[in-house]
């Protein structure tokens, strides 16, 4: 409950700042410590310090998982606010109001990450994906992002229509906005659950694959993506996604499990899943724009985070918590150097390494990790993931299927690393500075300190 | 047949002839227009189900303000009988098929669903629909997300003064 309110609360009080204070500079500042306190206030609340005692009539439900999950999107939040605050205050003239809005989707990531009745699923996808649909438009001169955010408006409206007809049909027939729906007689199909109920679960599933770029879903995001400020496609693609798929997790949890016996979903998330990798790794190997290559990673990236869908067990909650950390925290820094570079295709990185080695250094970490190397934390994140499914016993072939995108993955991930160091050319950055570079260097330490120790993260999940 | 029951009878007969003219309209003008009347014969429905509040708000939101959104749409687009753009075939086949197999899923969703076959909506008693009851459970039980809801509209709001103002 802290963070729900605490984060509503900064946006406001940013709001407040926008027109109080005139050094723009100080903004961020301001935004990064109002961040560390969410993150103080969240694991305060984690251990049962909570600063405000709501009866919510069962609308939300906080667990460790949900906790800590919110732990870890307010940590990469304010790792991105460290490292690219300079970068949002050059997006714009608006700068207060664009950390007002993503203290606004951190509202949503939070009551996601919490939520135990369908309508505080709407409100929560809804919070998170308005803010989003302003930020990737916040370019106002630049044609290709004025076509992302309509893009992204109009498809994302389409599939929240999709949503509340979804839930007006579960709610049909059950009868009950609560995820766990009590099925009384005159409600029952097949002794489970009702028809209605069931044509309502494959709206949400459609709705949610969409927000979480699933394939066949995904046609948004390579052009939401690539047209968005470079600065808030970090944003969107990390944490946003993340929790998307936590709120994913917990709907299959719960209705799509309980209706199992009538339909077999984990057959549905097995073609979800292997769509979302062959798009996703295929398509990205033939991009020639860094940016354009993340988004299509991105698609990737969501495939495997799917696995966690099909096994439901203790490991995939595991995993998705390291997936979430590590994916966050190497992306945030891949778009952390990528707004710093002034050319963002391939060619654009050609002997990075003469010139920024310490740039290039970080970058092929981050990439190691996305790639899934071990020693770097997405090889845990993979390898939990792929784990997860082997211990349901089913489902043994699209463990291989896994292991083979992610063989070609490495490829596009190597492409970039091998432009960096091996190839001669004279890339043009902006100035970095030093604090940046310490900034990027002690973010790719965490991240390989997360790939040797990944209890690091999981342990919180239980003490 | 008693007083509800032919208005009943008279609503639905014309909130589906008005439906079906708003798929054959040829002038879009005539579509919004009879698309303004199946509103308000579906709002007389809720009327007859004693849910005075949801009829007014029916006629406020969609007939009201949604309608005449829709008209500016068409009256900025200039859209009319000669603007009309030719479809291709295999559009419209597939637009039939898709839109078929929906009707077929719902038809057999609604005849397969026990819940709603032999049970009779409540008329003219029944006080689910009394705004009283509404604003009771709107600020008990539902009080949590209509509180978070004034975030949704905030973060709207901020966003239009992001877009719309001149630098």
């Amino acid at each position: 409950m802290n963070a729900i309110i605490l984060s509503a609360a900064f946006g406001v009080m940013m709001m407040l700042c926008s027109f109080l204070l005139k050094n723009k500079g100080s903004l961020r500042h301001i935004a990064s410590i109002a961040l560390l306190i969410l993150l103080v206030a969240n694991i305060a609340d984690t251990y049962g310090h909570t600063m405000f005692l709501i009866n919510t009539h069962g609308m939300l439900l906080f667990n460790r998982f949900g906790m800590l999950f919110n732990s870890i999107a307010i940590g990469s939040t304010f790792v991105y606010v460290l490292l690219t605050g300079k970068e949002i205050e050059k997006t714009g003239t608006y700068v207060a109001e664009y950390f007002v809005l993503i203290f606004f989707v951190l509202c949503g990531v939070t009551l996601l990450s919490s939520y135990n009745n369908l309508l505080t699923l709407f409100l929560g996808i809804e919070i998170m994906s308005i803010p989003l649909y302003i930020l990737t438009g916040s370019d106002k001169r630049n044609m290709k992002s004025n076509e992302a955010a309509l893009k992204y408006f109009l498809m994302g409206a389409f599939s929240t229509g999709l949503m509340l007809m979804g839930i007006a049909l579960t709610y049909g027939g059950t009868g009950t906005f609560n995820m766990e729906a009590v099925r009384t007689f005159p409600n029952i199909y097949k002794g489970l659950a009702s028809f209605l109920e069931i044509l309502g679960l494959l709206f949400l599933l459609v709705s949610m694959a969409f927000k979480v770029s699933a394939a066949p879903f995904h046609f948004w995001t390579p052009d939401v993506y690539d047209g968005a400020p470079s600065v808030f496609t970090s944003f969107m693609a990390t944490i946003v996604k993340a929790a998307g798929f936590i709120a994913f997790i917990k709907l299959c949890a719960v209705r799509m499990n309980e209706t199992s016996g009538v339909v077999n979903w984990q057959m549905i998330y097995a073609i979800l899943i292997v769509a979302t990798l062959l798009v996703g790794n295929i398509t990205a190997v033939f991009q020639q724009s860094v940016k354009r290559m993340l988004a299509y990673s991105s698609i990737a990236q969501a495939g495997f985070m799917l696995f966690s869908l099909i096994s439901l067990n203790d490991l995939a909650y595991e995993g998705i918590l390291l997936y979430a950390a590590a994916y966050s925290l190497a992306t945030i820094g891949i778009f952390a150097i990528l707004v710093k570079m002034k050319d963002i295709s391939l060619e654009g990185y050609n002997g990075l390494a003469k010139t920024q080695p310490a740039l290039a250094a970080t970058n092929m970490v981050f990439l190691l990790s996305l790639s899934g190397i071990p020693l770097t934390a997405g090889f845990f994140a993979k390898y939990y993931m792929l784990a997860a499914v082997l211990k349901t016993g089913t489902y043994t072939w699209l463990v291989i299927v896994g292991v083979l995108f992610a063989a070609v993955s490495v490829y596009y991930y190597f492409r970039v690393i091998q432009a960096m160091y091996f190839k001669e050319g004279n890339p043009q950055t902006e100035v970095i500075t030093p604090s940046f570079k310490y900034g990027v260097i002690a973010l790719a330490a965490l991240i390989i300190l997360l790939g040797i120790f990944p209890n690091l993260i999981l342990n919180w999940l239980y003490f | 047949m008693s007083t509800s029951e032919i208005l009943f009878w008279f609503l639905s007969v014309l909130a589906l002839f008005s439906a079906i003219m708003v798929l054959v309209s040829k002038n879009p003008v005539h579509s919004v227009l009879w698309l303004i009347v199946v509103f308000f014969a579906i709002s007389g429905h809720y009327l007859l189900l004693n849910a005075q509040f949801l009829a007014i708000v029916n006629i406020i939101v969609y007939a009201g303000a949604i309608m005449v959104l829709f008209l500016f749409v068409i009256m900025l687009m200039n859209l009319n009988k000669g603007t009309e753009p030719q479809k291709n075939i295999w559009m419209i086949f597939s637009g039939v098929i898709s839109g078929g197999l929906l009707l077929w899923i719902f038809i057999s969703a609604s005849i397969s669903a026990g819940d709603i076959v032999g049970k009779n909506a409540l008329l003219k008693d029944g006080d689910i629909g009394l705004i009283q009851n509404l604003g009771k459970v709107l600020f008990s039980e539902y009080a949590l997300p209509f509180e978070i809801s004034s975030v949704l509209f905030l973060s709207a709001m901020v966003g239009a003064v992001v877009i719309g103002k001149k630098n």
